[in-house]
Parts: structure tokens; sequence; C-alpha cells
């Protein structure tokens, strides 16, 4: 039941020389000199969709960060290769310009700066060219439509009063600007009504058809019935100590967290040979 | 330029001749020579004086200073300056254009929309005014008269006033497009001096904005002459009146500007003043707006961001004198580098002052890790039925903020720029001058990527 994520994408089955999109290994993160993260072990390849599910206060939301580069997060051993390139050393905006993204669990408000003038200069920022503006207004007015995002939200302050909702779905409405390759989204779902779910859900679904690979990081299994993940992975006390596909969700919804934990002190360290080994497996050209 | 300087006591013949050859009538040079008298008797102000906290006037010897004389030079069309030039561009055609052009073309201008000038709209040189208008100038000057309030500056400028405009709108007489004036400061090898007075009238039901620009030709390389720009605004808002009037001081680390701004509002009375502190080795502002009738209402806003090891100091009095005022007050200051501010910010009600409504906001960005932001909020408050707040805060730039810009592409610099750009478009948005938050925000933008 509780395997290793050892998935393998398309484009792996093709070609051998290609590295995962993401690949992190054995990588511990502390803040303040406390360890946060301990020896996460995850391969994402692209467009699949992962789920992190885990109680609070397991660690889910360090490894965002970690992921972007908050300099709050150090990463004191492991690696985290995005395309086969460690990024570790990167700053934020350079992983961002790679194509990894983070939907924040909670936005932070930018006064004074409107969502319409944010939008552009971090489209602009992220593509590395100036789109030309009717461009940009044609591309943002379709995905509003489709997010259910009204005209004036353009001419509001970023965040800034925004209810939890409006907050995700501009979330949201970022990220599918940004088109990444890599979105991580920390607790997305958290603080949304039935259908801001359905439509924030609805979005997410449209970049994963674009090929941007999601890991979507949640406390509850709601979301996992509008957006559906090939692999799921339950986090605790720093790690991943179970992954399946998307029954373990539905596994865990019955069965709590609880069973995951007292199966896990059995098989963890076992697992964790076995993800080691398979991690290394999957990473076929010495990926420097 | 005069050869005759600027000493800690000047001579009571350089005010006397100032007044002689000005042509100036009998009272005006009494009004000068009685400011003289007493800005012998007042001391000099030192940086130890809880007005002046952090200002380095000390080592200003004003002995070293040549007084420069007024222009007389007419230009025939208005001489070229970049900011003049950008400002007409967000703003549109302004109703009217002054210029002194002490630094490159040596002249003055003026000129006023003709229809304006029908309807008694006055907007010239203050000097010509005086000649032109001589009893509505002596009525306006009674208003501020020299008292013993007065500090050694404003004394000063009170005797030597040497240049500045007359802006004067007549009853119901409104004006939507700008005013726009613009001083180019002298800077150069020795050290010169300049007084502008500025006077906005504005008479019952009118409405009028004014646009200040002051700024110099400063190319930095080579000079190290001190250029003190010693000026005063004085601003009558009549009943019913709306005025609009923005400051922008955006000068060389040769400049040490002085201002003092001094706004009346009769009933009803609306004021929307907001000043930016966009440059100057050292800039001291007292701002001081006068609730004098019911109704009155006073939206005083500042934007300072300086860099290098510049110095900014704001007063800013906020006086209700009659019940049913309001006064609201609104400054926010970034500093890169070394740079420096101090706010103090009084609010004063009076007893019979009921009802008063005054507010009171600092807030201060650090950009550079040894900027330092003073903020100092005072509240004088006598009557009982008031609502009154006050509230300052200095620190960094949000961490958060700049890894969530980060996350969207922007580097450090860019994340920042763009936060503190935000941090004034917000106090931006509220100026009543169509196209002004444009410019102002991007004379922020230039000076924050410099």
């Amino acid at each position: 039941m509780t395997s290793k994520n050892t998935s393998k994408s398309t484009a792996e089955n093709t070609s051998e020389k290609v590295a995962p999109l993401l690949q992190i290994v054995d990588l511990h993160v502390s803040v303040e000199d406390k360890e946060i993260l301990k020896g996460v072990n995850l391969t994402i390849n692209a467009g699949e969709i992962h789920a992190i599910m885990g109680r609070n206060g397991s660690g889910k939301s360090t490894l965002s960060y970690a992921l972007m580069g908050h300099p709050r997060y150090k990463v004191t051993s492991g690696k985290m290769l995005y395309k086969g390139q460690e990024v570790g050393e990167m700053s934020p905006d350079q992983r961002a310009k790679l194509g990894m993204a983070l939907a924040f669990q909670y936005p932070v408000a930018i006064p004074g700066v409107s969502v319409s003038n944010f939008l552009r200069k971090t489209v602009n920022a992220v593509r590395g060219r100036d789109i030309p503006v009717k461009e940009f207004r044609l591309e943002l007015k379709a995905l509003m439509a489709k997010l259910g995002v009204k005209d004036e939200f353009l001419s509001r302050y970023v965040n800034d009063g925004f209810s939890g909702g409006e907050k995700k779905r501009l979330e949201i409405l970022q990220l599918s600007m940004l088109k990444p390759l890599l979105a991580i989204l920390d607790e997305t779902d958290s603080g949304l009504d039935i259908d801001a779910l359905k439509t924030v859900s609805e979005g997410i679904n449209v970049m994963a058809q674009a090929d941007t690979a999601v890991l979507l990081i949640t406390h509850y299994q709601r979301m996992l019935n509008y957006v559906q993940p090939q692999f799921v992975h339950v986090f605790q006390d720093g790690k991943i100590v179970a992954s399946g596909g998307k029954e373990l969700a539905l596994e865990l919804e019955d069965r709590g967290y609880e069973w995951v934990t007292q199966e896990s002190v059995d098989e963890s360290a076992s697992a964790q040979a076995k993800a080691n080994s398979s991690s290394a497996a999957a990473t076929p050209v010495g990926a420097k | 330029m005069a050869e005759s300087k600027l000493a800690n006591t000047i001579a009571k013949e350089r005010v006397a001749d100032l007044a002689q050859r000005n042509g100036e009538p009998t009272w005006l040079k009494d009004a000068r020579l009685a400011a003289w008298e007493i800005y012998l008797q007042s001391p000099m102000p030192t940086a130890r004086d809880d007005d002046w906290r952090k200002t380095e006037i000390d080592n200003i010897d004003l002995s070293t200073f040549i007084t420069t004389d007024p222009l007389t030079n007419k230009a025939a069309k208005a001489p070229t300056m970049e900011l003049v030039q950008s400002a007409i561009e967000k703003l549109g055609e302004p109703a009217g254009i002054f210029v002194d052009d002490y630094s490159v073309s040596q002249s003055q201008f003026s000129s006023v929309n003709t229809d304006l000038a029908k309807q008694g709209v006055i907007f010239m040189p203050l000097i010509e005014a005086i000649e032109k208008h001589p009893e509505l100038v002596k009525k306006i000057f009674e208003q501020g008269t020299a008292s013993s309030d007065d500090d050694k500056f404003t004394l000063m400028n009170k005797a030597l006033f040497n240049s500045g405009l007359l802006l004067y709108v007549p009853k119901n007489v409104v004006i939507e497009a700008p005013f726009v004036s613009a001083v180019n400061l002298p800077v150069g090898k020795t050290n010169h001096a300049v007084f502008p007075r500025v006077f906005v009238a504005t008479e019952a039901n009118s409405q009028v904005t004014l646009v200040s620009i002051f700024s110099d030709a400063s190319d930095n390389t080579d000079v190290n002459g001190t250029t003190l720009s010693n000026s005063i605004f004085e601003i009558t808002v009549g009943a019913g009146a709306k005025v609009t009037v923005m400051t922008v001081d955006k000068l060389s680390k040769q400049v040490f500007a002085v201002n003092r701004v001094r706004t009346h509002l009769h009933r009803d009375g609306v004021l929307n003043l907001t000043t930016a502190g966009l440059g100057g080795k050292q800039i001291k502002s007292v701002i001081e707006t006068v609730m004098v009738e019911q109704g009155a209402s006073s939206d005083i806003r500042g934007v300072v961001l300086g860099d290098g090891s510049e110095h900014y100091s704001y007063n800013t009095i906020q006086k209700h004198t009659c019940p049913d005022t309001t006064s609201n007050i609104n400054f926010r200051v970034a500093l890169k580098d070394t740079s420096s501010s101090v706010y103090q910010g009084i609010v004063v009600v009076d007893k019979i002052a009921q009802r008063t409504a005054a507010f009171q906001s600092n807030k201060n960005l650090l950009l550079g890790t040894e900027a330092r932001a003073d903020s100092i909020p005072r509240l004088e408050i006598l009557a009982d039925d008031v609502k009154c707040s006050h509230g300052a805060t200095v620190g960094p730039v949000d961490k958060e903020q700049l890894f969530y810009l980060n996350c969207r592409g922007l580097n450090l610099k860019e994340a920042e720029e763009l936060i503190v750009r935000g941090f004034f478009v917000q106090i931006l948005d509220g100026i009543e001058i169509k196209g002004a938050a444009d410019w102002v925000g991007d004379l922020v933008a230039e000076k924050i990527y410099k």
C-alpha cells in the first residue's frame, strides 16, 4: 500500500536522458536552527499532479518555501534538482524564471500596487520579455472570465483588503498567467467556499492540462475531489512517510493520519531505503 | 549678481536698498525693516532646538552667502526645464506658467491664460505684482506681518525676499487646469542665497491648483558652493474655496532649503496640499495649517525619498481655532543609503474648537541599513469633544513582501522599487491633480532606480 514515489513520465519512457522536472533528494531544511524537514525524497515529472497531505505542523509549507528559496529556510543537506539543475543556491526570482511558481497559503498584500500593474511586471519578468499591452490584456481577460474574477479586481491593490477567497483566486490567476512548469500550491483550498473551490480547481486543471506539473499541498482531502492527483504522499514530521495513488487520499480520509503514522513506524526505515535507491535510479544522467 | 554679503547680521542698508530698487511702497519697506529688527534679536537656531532637531544648521556660515538679486531679464518664452516639461506632459496644458531661472538663462518668465486674466486672475512675479496691484498686495501682506513667532529664517525672508510670485483668484472663479511655477536655483563655486516668497490668495467659492517646482542645474562636478533657498508660501483659502497645491523639491546635494508654508482656511474652505521632497543636501520645511473658520478642511500629504547623505526635516502644525473643522496629515518617508529624516507633527485644538477631527500619520521605510528616521507626534488638545489620532511607524521593507515578489520573478531591487512606489502611490492617489500621481510616481521611481 505505502510505496514510495517511483513515477516515470512518458517523457522519460521515450528518452532515458531527460531528467525529472523536480527531484528532491534527502532534503533537510532548518528554520532558525530548528530542523523542520528531515530527509524529503520526491520526484515529479513534467505534467504530473502530486498531492502532499499531512497534519498542520508536519512541514508541508516548509517544503514549499524551501523549494522557492525563502531566505529564512536554510537547506542544511540534500538536493533540490529542477530539470537536473541544483536550485538550492538560486534566488527565488531565478527559480521563478526557470518555471517554478508558488501559490501562497497566505498571499502577501502589496498596498499601492494595482493588480494589473503587478501582473504585467511579474509576467514580463518571468517570461523575460515585454508583452505588448493588447496581447497581455486579451490573455488576462480570458483567464479572468474562466476564474470568475471581476474587472474591478485589476485596479485594486494586490491582496490589500482581499477576502480569503479573493486572495486564492488571485494566486491561481497569477500562476495561470505565469505558466510555470512546476506549480506548488500551498493550501490553496483553505478558506475557500465550495463555489470558489470549484473555480480555483478548474483553474488548476487547466494549467495541468497545459502540461504544468502540480504539487498540491493540502490538509484536507476535499480539493482532491476536483483536482485528481496521480500521486499522493503523506507528510509526517518533516518527511514523506507514505506514497500511493489517489486512493491513498481516500484511505486517509477514512482512517485518519494516525493509521499512516503507525504503519510508517514499521516501514519508514525500509521505505526510506527504497526511496533513496529508486530516486537514484530515476536520475539517469548523473545530472548536474 | 550683487556682491553684498549676507552676514549673520544683515546690513540695514541692504534691506532698504532692496526696497528702493524694487520701487516698493513705504509700507512694504517698513515691513521689511520691521522683520529685520526682529531678525537681529532672534537667535540662530541650532540642531539642539526642538524644531531644528538633527538639522545641521550650525555649520552654515551665513556670512559666506551672497544674496542673489531679483531677476530682471524677461524671457520671451519659458526657459527649458526638464521638470517643467515632464510636469506639463502629465498634467496637461497649464493655466499659467512662471519660471525663475537663476541657473541657466538668468531670466524670468510668466504667462497666464488671457481669459483668466480678464476674469481678474493674477499670476505674476511678486515684485511685479507689488508695482501693478499695490492695494491688493498690501491687503494680502497684512495677513502675514512679521511677528516674534517667526524664526530667524522666516524673518530673513521677510526682510530680504527678492523673488517669488502672486497667484490671486477672485470670487467664484473656478480654474481646472493647474498653474505651474518653477525656480531653477543658482548653484556654483560660491554660496548663494535666494529668498522666494509665494502668495496664493483665493476669494470666496473659487477653485485653483498650483504646482510649484524647486530644482537646480547642478551637475555635481567641481562645484562645492552651497545654495540656501529660503522660501515662504502663504496660502489663503477663501470661504467655500478649494485650493490644491503641490510643491516638489528636487534639489542637488548643493542646496540647503528652508521652507515655511502657512495656510489659513476660511469657512468651508478646502485645502489639498502635497509636498514631495526628492532631493537636497538638507530640506527643512515647516507646514502650518490653521483652520480659522467653521467647516474648513485640510488634507496634507508628504512624500519624501532620500538617498546619499540627504537630510529631511518636516514640522507639521495643524491648528484648530474654531469648531467643526477637519485636518488630516499623511507623511510617508523612504530613506536609502545613509539619508535621514525627522518628522515632527503637532495637532493643536483650542478650547472652543469642539467637534474637531484631526488625524496624523507618519510612516517611514528604511531602505538603507544606515538610514535613520525619527518621528515625533504631539497632541495639544484643549477641547473635549474631538476625534484625534496619530500614528507612526519606522522600519525596513517587509521581508515577506520581498519574498512574495521574488517568487514572481522580480529581483530584490525590482521588488523593492515596486514596494516603495506602492508605499507612495497610496498617498499620491489622493492628490486631486489629474496626472500628478503619475508624474511624481515617475520622479520617485527614477530616484529609487538611481
